[in-house]
């Protein structure tokens, strides 16, 4: 219980400092908060991967920009959940030049020009299996309809769908709301039952083999589109959880400049 | 005239029922006035204002959504009405001056308990909207639930993060949603990883798509032009992308859509019951991923 | 008072040094350790087992959380009087009273305290713990939907933040009223001098206490990506991050929700006043006892549910996971079994203390007390009866559509009469404006939008337009905030002079009143906006014909948060030098104005007699809630007996 004369004090001093503390506080502990989740925005370990120029090109009697885009997937990434299973999509930090293993570093984003004629290679490494939905056995987006697919062989067609038990990932991109939401861009990543099993060491995954997915499209409007994949590649139920429900293994961002 | 004052006359009229007032000049009369404004305004929001807020909508069970907003809306604006006119005219006449800033309470208002014909009048009426608002839903309701003979079969497919529509017998799988005009349609909704919500809102229809489970709904389409189907069920990491577009065409339009995406002419025909003869495919290559087809704009 | 006149109080009484025992020595921080030093030995013992095989790290997850939650309650000692009793060392007098938080000044408030009012106090600093997290999470998912496409969050970190934010938010909701008011003012209302089960008591605040780190540790385990819904397959499918959610939820709502649920009833049963009949039971009596036998019957199904989701998810059944035999429809008719009552759960309490509110600021009686008591009642049973009206667009159970559109309509009924006795009140009383009148008046212009546009979901031709939309999100707003924690803002106002002694600084209360009344209209006509264009709920990144929709919407949401915060500080300011509260500032005629400020350990002095209800206002009649005077001994004249001494006790 207070006593009387304390209580007259108290009753002069002004709360302003005491709500302005308060105030201040709260809103410190707020942008502290949005600082933490906003630094988990999902920005590549290794930095955004451009596409190098080719030059210009014509399409359909249009001139435009050419720009090359690799990379690869492989297997158990560090990172993934269990580490069982297979693993991230990923692309080389430098992504032409060196094809040493231990030169890779995990990239998820991509940057590519607007408008532009982008022509991708994939060295997909990883083991794979039947895919959920066949229609992502077709290829889907790119410049007629089809890709290009070296097996490790050597072997070299032009298909516009693959087996669809002998998946190992998707490339799946998709305009999202608000820029371009129209664009659609899906291709299969080929796998093969007799693709040697490349998941265990970098020195496995040196001698990997690959299969090569060369395909063409023409980007859509400046924006950030979402990439992913869609091979039912994770962990749990349909095996879209564990690395496919998480950013940074199958699934990115490209960036439309 | 003082708070006190008005506060005599108040109690002047309880106990003094012999000769009251006019029915304007009393608290009831005024209220009544007030809600008068009240359900007046809430009327014309619930009549005007869903009609702006909406989306086009493009079938009769689209405009079940309006009817029924604007049907409740008007239903619910004397109730509400009421409330807030007897809230907002104790604020005017009931509340003394400064009584927000006195430690001393007011003078005791009148001791009433209750009042019995009152509360049953209430329950009464809640009852009677209560049994409203069941019968329209009911109604409604039924008349969705009417399977229609030949209806176009559209199998709808949910998954991490992308809607497939196939449509038997022409072998066509495509990521957009082409709807004939005129013509009842049955969507056989199902899912292959989690739960996801096939919604169309333009056409007020929307059910989960669930795995390993087959519902159905049904619609028919009335007005040309697109739409877009969003995911209305959260499905984990790409919920926000999973969507695409649509639209209504005529039928012969659709026939040569089917076409387009790859199914024989005679196919194409008979799924959307056109002569065969009214197709005029167009050169397309099957195998080009053409720019989808969003139809007409929205 | 001067201490000449000072009655004998029982926190005086002088313990000896070993009085307690070993809860001399436990604390928050003990528990604390004792938590972090049990998970870590789950963790090392379960990842040593466990990691690598299927499914390992939910196993790990799972066992490192519930020794986390053991330990802590190991180390706060909540297990400490069951030990004891079961190994014959019942605690003496003494222990009691050291439990009770004797001579232990402020440091109580860190301990197992059995005092109700510690209890009580420990749960309105809780509750607003939990809403500041809550809030500031909200204010993520506004900062993110300003723009179209924003590159504030990752999809996944913005899933994540909508279960957190809806889950911690319900965990506060639920708690708001039945913690702090249930706690603190409800034994005092009814003339009982603490809980039916003071240490349960203690137990189910602690329990929440150690529910909430395992709700926080999911930012770092994956996220729950699913929506506070959970719904099955999906919460099959996320990271272990769900184990974590499951976990909080069992020991939240299986353990805390139910233990006080207990406690409220037996003690409002069996511990009332001489001459407290069912009729003369403050309105708040009934409300919080209706609301927590719901929460008995709910969450037990949550319970449940949740313990079936980590077996899914931890050893692989598959109840919920359609793929493997189970049904997602299970999960989701368990969910809401439990989901829509406790949404009455939240409200019963809150619009109960609004009544006491209206009475005692019209300086009127309750308006049609009995049908109130029959409202609640019948809100009660209905509520058990109407939890597929979630699952109107599931594709589950068709033809049981019409029935619980009936059922769901039906509830509108006695809704409403909650609304008459309110406005009843109100009729033809003094308005006394201070500021808990205010928030009554918000929650009446606020409950009726969430009531009208609840009717709309309610019909299932709309709710196919509305469900798993925007519009929703805004109509459980306008219930649950607008409503519930409104009519709970009310409730703190009304009783924070008693809680804490202090008056509540108006100036400042009514300022941040009116931001959060016009910013919550502003934040949430921007959803119903959104809604009716057709946006999802749910969704990180949106269409830009929302764009209008979704930045009206942050405002007002902006201005929302500062308007609470603001509130916080008037709370915090008024409570450190507010002015000195004497003992009945409202006049008003509950038990609970009757004691003197602070109140004593044991509340009553002398044993109150009770003559009426406490509503005789304008009657002309004696009080006939009191402690009597006439007490037995001459230095037991209690301070807060009658209206000419109260003031006296504080001053
Ligand atoms: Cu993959
Ligand atoms: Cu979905
Ligand atoms: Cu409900």
């Amino acid at each position: 219980m207070a006593d009387p004369e304390k209580s007259q004090e108290d009753e002069r001093k002004s709360p302003a400092f005491g709500v302005v503390a308060t105030l201040l506080g709260v809103f410190a502990f707020i942008v502290a908060v949005g600082v933490f989740f906003s630094s988990q925005y999902y920005t590549s370990p290794s930095g955004t991967v451009v596409a190098q120029s080719l030059g210009t090109t014509e399409v359909n009697g249009q001139s435009m920009p050419h720009v090359a885009l690799n990379f690869q997937t492989y297997p158990n990434s560090t990172g993934s959940r269990n580490a069982q299973g297979t693993g991230p999509g990923s692309v080389p930090v430098h992504s032409s030049g060196s094809d040493s293993w231990p030169a890779y570093g995990m990239s998820n984003v991509f940057q590519v020009p607007a408008h532009s004629l982008v022509t991708v290679t994939v060295h997909q490494y990883d083991s794979g299996g039947p895919l959920n939905n066949p229609w992502f056995s077709k290829v889907h987006g790119t410049q007629d309809g089809t890709a290009t697919v070296t097996t490790p062989d050597g072997t070299s067609s032009t298909v516009s769908s693959w087996d669809q038990n002998n998946i190992g990932h998707t490339f799946t991109v998709r305009g999202v709301p608000g820029y371009d939401p129209n664009f659609f861009l899906s291709v299969p990543l080929p796998t093969n039952a007799d693709l040697p099993n490349n998941e265990g060491s970098a020195s496995n995954q040196d001698n990997g083999q690959s299969y090569t997915v060369t395909f063409s499209f023409i980007s859509g409007g400046k924006g950030t589109y979402a990439w992913n994949c869609e091979a039912p590649c994770g962990q749990m139920v349909a095996a879209f959880g564990g690395v496919m429900s998480a950013y940074g293994f199958m699934s990115g961002f490209i960036h439309v400049v | 005239m003082s708070f006190e004052q008005q506060f005599d006359a108040i109690e002047n009229e309880i106990t003094e029922e012999g000769d009251a007032p006019p029915f304007f000049s009393r608290p009831g009369g005024k209220i009544f006035i007030i809600w008068l404004v009240f359900t007046a305004i809430g009327v014309v929001i619930g009549v005007f204002a869903p009609h702006h807020l909406l989306p086009g909508l493009q079938s009769g069970t689209g405009s079940d959504v309006w009817a029924t907003i604007v049907f409740f809306t008007v239903l619910a604006a004397p109730v509400a009405a009421f409330v807030y006119a007897l809230a907002f005219y104790s604020l005017l006449a009931w509340r003394p001056k400064k009584s927000g800033s006195s430690d001393e309470p007011p003078p005791d208002g009148p001791p009433q308990r209750g009042n019995g014909p009152l509360t049953i009048l209430w329950v009464g009426i809640s009852t009677l909207l209560v049994i409203v608002l069941l019968v329209w839903g009911m109604t409604v309701w039924s008349s969705q639930q009417v399977a229609h003979d030949g209806a176009l079969q559209v199998n709808v497919t949910g998954q991490q993060w992308l809607w497939t529509y196939e449509y038997p017998g022409t072998g066509v799988t495509s990521r957009t949603l082409e709807l004939p005009q005129d013509r009842p349609v049955e969507f056989n909704v199902t899912a292959l990883d989690v739960i996801h919500g096939f919604w169309l809102d333009t056409m007020g229809i929307q059910t989960d798509a669930n795995p390993n489970e087959n519902t159905v709904i049904r619609t028919t389409p009335t007005t040309l032009g697109g739409f877009v189907v969003r995911c209305s069920q959260l499905c984990g990491l790409n919920h926000a992308f999973m969507n695409n577009k649509g639209s209504v065409v005529t039928p012969t339009q659709f026939g040569n859509w089917l076409v387009s995406q790859g199914a024989t002419t005679s196919a194409a025909a008979k799924s959307a019951d056109v002569p065969e003869s009214s197709l005029t495919p167009s050169s397309t290559s099957t195998t080009t991923a053409a720019p989808m087809n969003t139809g007409a704009s929205q | 008072m001067s201490i000449a006149t000072a009655p004998l109080l029982l926190e005086d009484t002088p313990l000896g040094p070993k009085a307690g025992g070993l809860y001399r020595r436990q604390n928050a921080l003990v528990g604390l350790i004792a938590g972090v030093v049990l998970a870590a030995i789950g963790w090392v013992i379960s990842h040593a087992l466990l990691q690598g095989s299927n499914w390992g790290s939910d196993m790990v997850v799972t066992v490192t959380l519930t020794c986390w939650v053991i330990g802590f309650n190991i180390g706060i000692g909540t297990f400490n009087a069951p030990f004891r009793w079961v190994v014959g060392k019942d605690s003496t007098r003494e222990d009691e009273l050291y439990g009770a938080g004797v001579g232990q000044g402020a440091a109580r408030y860190w301990k197992y305290c059995t005092d109700h009012k510690v209890v009580g106090t420990q749960y309105f600093v809780l509750v607003m713990v939990l809403f500041a997290i809550g809030g500031t999470l909200a204010m993520m998912i506004r900062t993110q939907l300003i723009t179209a496409h924003s590159s504030f969050l990752s999809p996944g970190t913005y899933n994540n933040i909508v279960t957190i934010h809806g889950m911690i938010m319900i965990i506060a909701t639920i708690i708001m009223v039945s913690g702090p008011f249930a706690n603190f003012i409800l034994p005092i209302m009814i003339g009982a001098k603490d809980m039916a089960f003071p240490r349960l008591n203690a137990m189910s605040l602690w329990v929440v206490v150690s529910a909430v780190p395992p709700l926080l540790a999911t930012f770092v385990l994956g996220g729950v990506d699913t929506g506070w819904t959970t719904y099955a397959p999906l919460s099959v499918q996320a990271p272990p991050a769900m184990d974590a959610f499951a976990i909080c939820i069992i020991t939240f709502a299986g353990v805390s929700v139910t233990v006080a649920g207990i406690n409220t009833i037996v003690t409002v049963s069996t511990m009332r006043a001489k001459g407290m009949t069912m009729s003369r039971v403050p309105i708040f009596a009934w409300g919080s006892v209706v609301s927590a036998a719901l929460g008995l019957y709910a969450m037990p199904a949550f319970l449940t549910a949740m313990s079936m989701m980590i077996t899914d998810r931890a050893t692989g059944t598959s109840f919920f996971v359609n793929q493997l035999g189970g049904a997602g429809w299970l999960w989701e008719n368990v969910f809401w079994t439990m989901g829509h009552p406790e949404v009455y759960v939240i409200l019963l309490p809150g619009t109960a203390a609004l009544m006491e509110i209206a009475s005692t600021f019209s300086r009127k009686p309750v308006f049609a007390y009995k049908a109130a008591v029959a409202a609640f009642v019948g809100i009660g049973s209905l509520a058990i009866m109407v939890w597929a009206h979630h699952m109107f667009t599931t594709g589950w159970a068709p033809n049981l559509a019409t029935p619980f559109m009936l059922t769901t309509e039906l509830i509108s009924i006695p809704t409403g009469v909650i609304f008459l006795v309110l406005i009843g009140t109100i009729w033809k009383g003094s308005i006394w404006a201070r500021l808990p009148m205010y928030f009554l008046y918000l929650f009446l212009w606020n409950f009726i939008i969430g009531g009208v546009t609840g009717i709309y979901l309610s019909d299932v031709p709309a709710d196919q337009f509305f469900h798993g939309n925007m519009f929703t999100t805004a109509h459980f707003h306008y219930t649950l905030l607008g409503g519930a924690m409104i009519a709970a803002t009310g409730a703190v106002c009304y009783w924070f002079p008693k809680m804490t002694g202090r008056m509540l600084n108006e100036r400042i209360g009514k300022t941040a009143f009116w931001f959060i009344a016009i910013a919550f209209q502003v934040t949430y006509f921007g959803q119903f906006w959104e809604g009716f264009q057709g946006m999802p709920r749910r969704i990180a990144f949106y269409d830009p014909i929302f764009l209008r929709a979704n930045q009206m919407s942050t405002i007002g949401a902006y201005f929302l948060m500062l308007g609470w915060m603001i509130l916080l500080a008037a709370i915090i300011v008024s409570w450190r030098n507010g002015k000195i509260a004497p003992a009945n500032p409202w006049h008003a005629k509950s038990l609970e104005w009757k004691v003197q400020t602070p109140v004593p350990l044991e509340n009553f002095l002398v044993d109150p007699v009770v003559t009426s209800d406490p509503y005789t206002y304008g009657e002309g009649v004696p009080d006939g809630q009191n402690q009597p005077s006439a007490a037995p001994e001459p230095e037991l004249v209690p301070a807060g007996a009658s209206e000419s001494t109260s003031g006296g006790g504080a001053s």
